[in-house]
């Protein structure tokens, strides 16, 4: 090291000290480079980090400029990935990094290309993607930097293979999604009346059929897809008065059929409206004959449009729409439209009959500008937010990178409360975890050459000594005790390949002594050796379950899910899903009793060395 | 996928063989490469002493990703005339309905035994189908007619 300290790397030198040279020769990577990822990516070429790998599959959109500082508007439509190394590969040339635009789920992104890393950071938006990294760090045994924001809120968390819990050691809140019966009958809040001004009555008048429009909003809808198709089959009325589109009339039969005939319909049931407040029809004729003059949407944005105003966005941005399906019918192309956040017309058709509806159900209005952010699924994301959450993402990968994982805390960023920040101990791992709570096994072979039953008998039954109740699970269940068919079968043909994980399950009767899941990482080695199909594992002792297995009359319920978000947890929903007690913590010196605690990270500037911890 | 999923309903296959309620029969799909846990083909029989004694209704269910934090979704095939079933065969009943009744800890014997009950005692506060609805509110000597006739081409053998 040089004893100067110029250059660009000096305030880092001074400030880190030892640990800057483990900066400096570790190997990063870092999935995903929006809110968090631009942030961090910043932070770890500023910091210091030798090599980073950058994964994307996203390209850059102008809703990302506000606070993806990486990427311009001259960036739009280009991967994420790509531009993010571009930009911050100027704020040190001497950063090696790599970009990968893809999808981390991919095959290549194997258990041994995870292995090479020093350390993994998360800068995810989605809880699919959370899981896979969490399982491949876990299986590769590299340790996990875990973050994520929702508004004002952001979360870290270290997670490091046996020593701390995983992301799948708590549950986690998922998306709602609406049953039917609420959506087309009995809505009792906005936004279920948003999901049926969007997702069916747009789709009714201007849509494709459902297969035909996979985008449409996957979260709310998919459990309904099927039904919402059947419906409609059954709403033959609302087909035939499609057919008018672009007549005089068209505005009034649409509107005599949903907020008219369709409520006086539903009242007609009226053992349904026994406990609930029934809805009010509206009346075309008495609508039209107030009708003032139109409302320009720029100007009420923000405020809840009265029922007259409405009416009166309802009528004219259904002509509006009537009159783009006409033009796109004449140029001869595709005539059919899709619900999109951003385009005006379809926005204020489903702001103002999302709204028409809520009056008749006596549901509260909602501005125009709510709307967008209920019906595009937005989740409000705040620059700062981010910025904070990727420090502390670099703060808890130093504890890492000094081996002193016990000094690592989860954090919390809120603005609720007396203090921005709150840390907690971390967790030791869940016993009953089916995701860490496991043992491993890697497993050499020839895929083609293997057949399930060998396996079975000379692997698991003959080195292992596992018993006859037992289950393979792949994507699919592959074995078990009363399926048999796969015996013969090679493990190609069951789809297993380089990469795949089995997991066995021990199903024998007695509780005491029934082992954890076995997860077997599957190896290809064609022809490895002409002899044998196979590699012949080394025996290890595989642990019996701690914990009494889920049995599932006994299993904990779940926290109440509070709806869908970036995959972060407000305090309380933490709180709520945590189950365990605090002397789990990984401190065993921690009073149980403070759970909360101030964040530790004290940083004192002092002569220009900077210190931390 | 979800190996909590997949887990459980491997759990819920294991517990379902040690024991299951008479004339119900509850199995996940076969296909060429192995069993999809996540589809399930049951049978539900009418209860005894009810109109629907006799009958055995075929009905489907499909397992979320995010199971068990979300409920299956069940679906009789054919669609069933019942009022709490909608015309395309999904049952609307509270203990599948992720807002109000459904727990993870409900398994799937329990869904099937609440789907039987739900048979001969519907709950007309949620009908899900005109035409079994009015009946069943209207005419109950035609509904019990069709129920009787619905038993018959549905004979459980």
């Amino acid at each position: 090291m040089a004893h100067t300290g110029t250059g660009r790397d000096k305030f880092a030198r001074r400030s880190l000290g030892g640990l800057h040279r483990s900066i400096k020769q570790s190997k990063c990577l870092m999935v995903g480079a929006g809110g968090i990822g631009c942030e961090l990516l910043k932070n770890l070429v500023l910091t210091g980090f030798g090599e980073i790998h950058i994964v994307d599959l996203d390209t850059i959109d102008l809703s990302n400029l506000n606070r993806q500082f990486l990427f311009g508007k001259q960036h739009i439509k280009k991967p994420k990935a790509l531009v993010a190394k571009e930009t911050a590969s100027k704020f040190n040339p001497n950063a090696k990094l790599i970009a990968h635009h893809a999808n981390i789920k991919e095959p290549n992104f194997s258990v041994e290309w995870f292995r090479s890393f020093t350390i993994v950071f998360n800068a995810l938006d989605n809880l699919d993607a959370r899981r896979h990294v969490n399982k491949m760090c876990l299986a590769a045994d590299v340790p996990l930097i875990e973050s994520g924001t929702t508004g004002f809120n952001g979360q870290v968390q270290v997670i490091s293979r046996a020593v701390t819990e995983c992301y799948d050691c708590t549950t986690k809140p998922v998306p709602k999604s609406f049953p039917v019966c609420t959506i087309r009958s009995t809505p009792s809040q906005p936004i279920h009346c948003i999901v049926w001004a969007k997702s069916y009555l747009f789709n009714e008048l201007f849509g494709a059929s459902e297969d035909e429009a996979p985008e449409f909003d996957h979260s709310e809808d998919t459990e309904n897809a099927q039904e919402i198709k059947n419906l409609r089959q059954e709403a033959q009325e609302l087909k035939r008065i499609r057919e008018t589109l672009g007549r005089p009339e068209f505005a009034q039969n649409v509107f005599e059929k949903v907020f008219n005939k369709d409520i006086i319909r539903l009242l007609e049931m009226k053992d349904m409206w026994r406990n609930r407040k029934p809805p009010t029809p509206l009346s075309f004729e008495f609508l039209f004959s107030d009708l003032q003059t139109s409302l320009n949407p720029a100007q009420g944005d923000q405020k809840i449009w009265t029922l007259g105003e409405n009416f009166s966005v309802f009528c004219d941005s259904l002509d509006r729409l009537s009159r783009r399906i006409q033009d796109l019918k004449a140029a001869g192309g595709d005539s059919l439209l899709s619900f999109d956040k951003d385009d005006e017309d379809t926005l204020d058709f489903v702001a103002a009959s999302a709204n028409l509806r809520s009056h008749i159900f006596g549901i509260e209005c909602q501005s125009k500008f709510d709307i967008k952010q209920m019906a595009g699924n937005i989740i409000p994301a705040i620059a700062t937010t981010n910025a904070i959450t990727a420090g502390l993402c670099v703060m808890q990968a130093f504890k890492v990178l000094r081996q002193q994982i016990s000094d690592a805390r989860m954090v919390f960023l809120s603005m609720s409360g007396d203090r921005g920040l709150t840390t907690e101990p971390l967790r030791t791992p869940n016993p009953s975890c089916q995701v860490c709570s496991v043992a491993r096994l890697d497993f050499e072979c020839d895929t083609r050459k293997t057949r399930l039953g060998e396996f079975i008998n000379e692997v698991l039954k003959d080195i292992f000594e596992y018993g006859s109740s037992i289950s393979i699970l792949h994507e699919k269940l592959i074995y078990d005790e009363e399926y048999d068919d796969n015996l013969d079968v090679s493990l190609e043909s069951l789809g297993i390949a380089e990469g795949s994980f089995l997991t066995v399950m021990d199903e024998s009767d007695d509780d005491q002594s029934r082992r954890v899941n076995l997860i077997v990482q599957i190896k290809n080695r064609p022809q490895a050796n002409s002899d044998q199909a196979f590699v012949k594992p080394v025996r290890f002792e595989i642990p019996v379950k701690q914990a009494q297995p889920p049995s599932l009359d006994s299993l904990v319920l779940s926290g109440k899910d509070t709806g869908g978000n970036n995959g972060s947890h407000s305090n309380s929903d933490i709180e709520q899903s945590r189950k365990r007690k605090a002397e789990d913590s990984l401190d065993s010196n921690q009073e149980p009793n403070k759970k909360v605690k101030a964040a530790e990270d004290i940083i004192i500037i002092d002569d220009g060395y900077i210190e931390i911890d | 996928m979800s190996s909590l999923c997949l887990n459980r309903l491997q759990e819920e296959r294991r517990q379902w063989r040690k024991n299951h309620p008479f004339g119900f029969y509850a199995r996940p799909q076969r296909g060429a490469d192995g069993i999809d846990l996540r589809q399930w083909s049951c049978g539900i029989p009418g209860k005894e002493k009810t109109l629907w004694e006799g009958g055995l209704f075929k009905l489907e269910m499909a397992f979320p990703e995010e199971y068990p934090t979300k409920p299956p979704k069940c679906k009789f095939v054919p669609p069933l005339f019942h009022p709490n079933v909608y015309p395309s065969g999904t049952v609307c009943l509270s203990i599948l309905n992720e807002d109000e009744g459904w727990k993870p800890a409900i398994t799937i014997k329990q869904i099937l035994l609440g789907i039987q009950d739900l048979l001969d005692d519907p709950n007309p506060e949620s009908p899900a189908q005109a035409e079994a609805y009015n009946l069943f509110k209207k005419d109950r000597a035609a509904y019990e007619k069709r129920i009787r006739a619905l038993v018959k081409e549905n004979q459980a053998t």
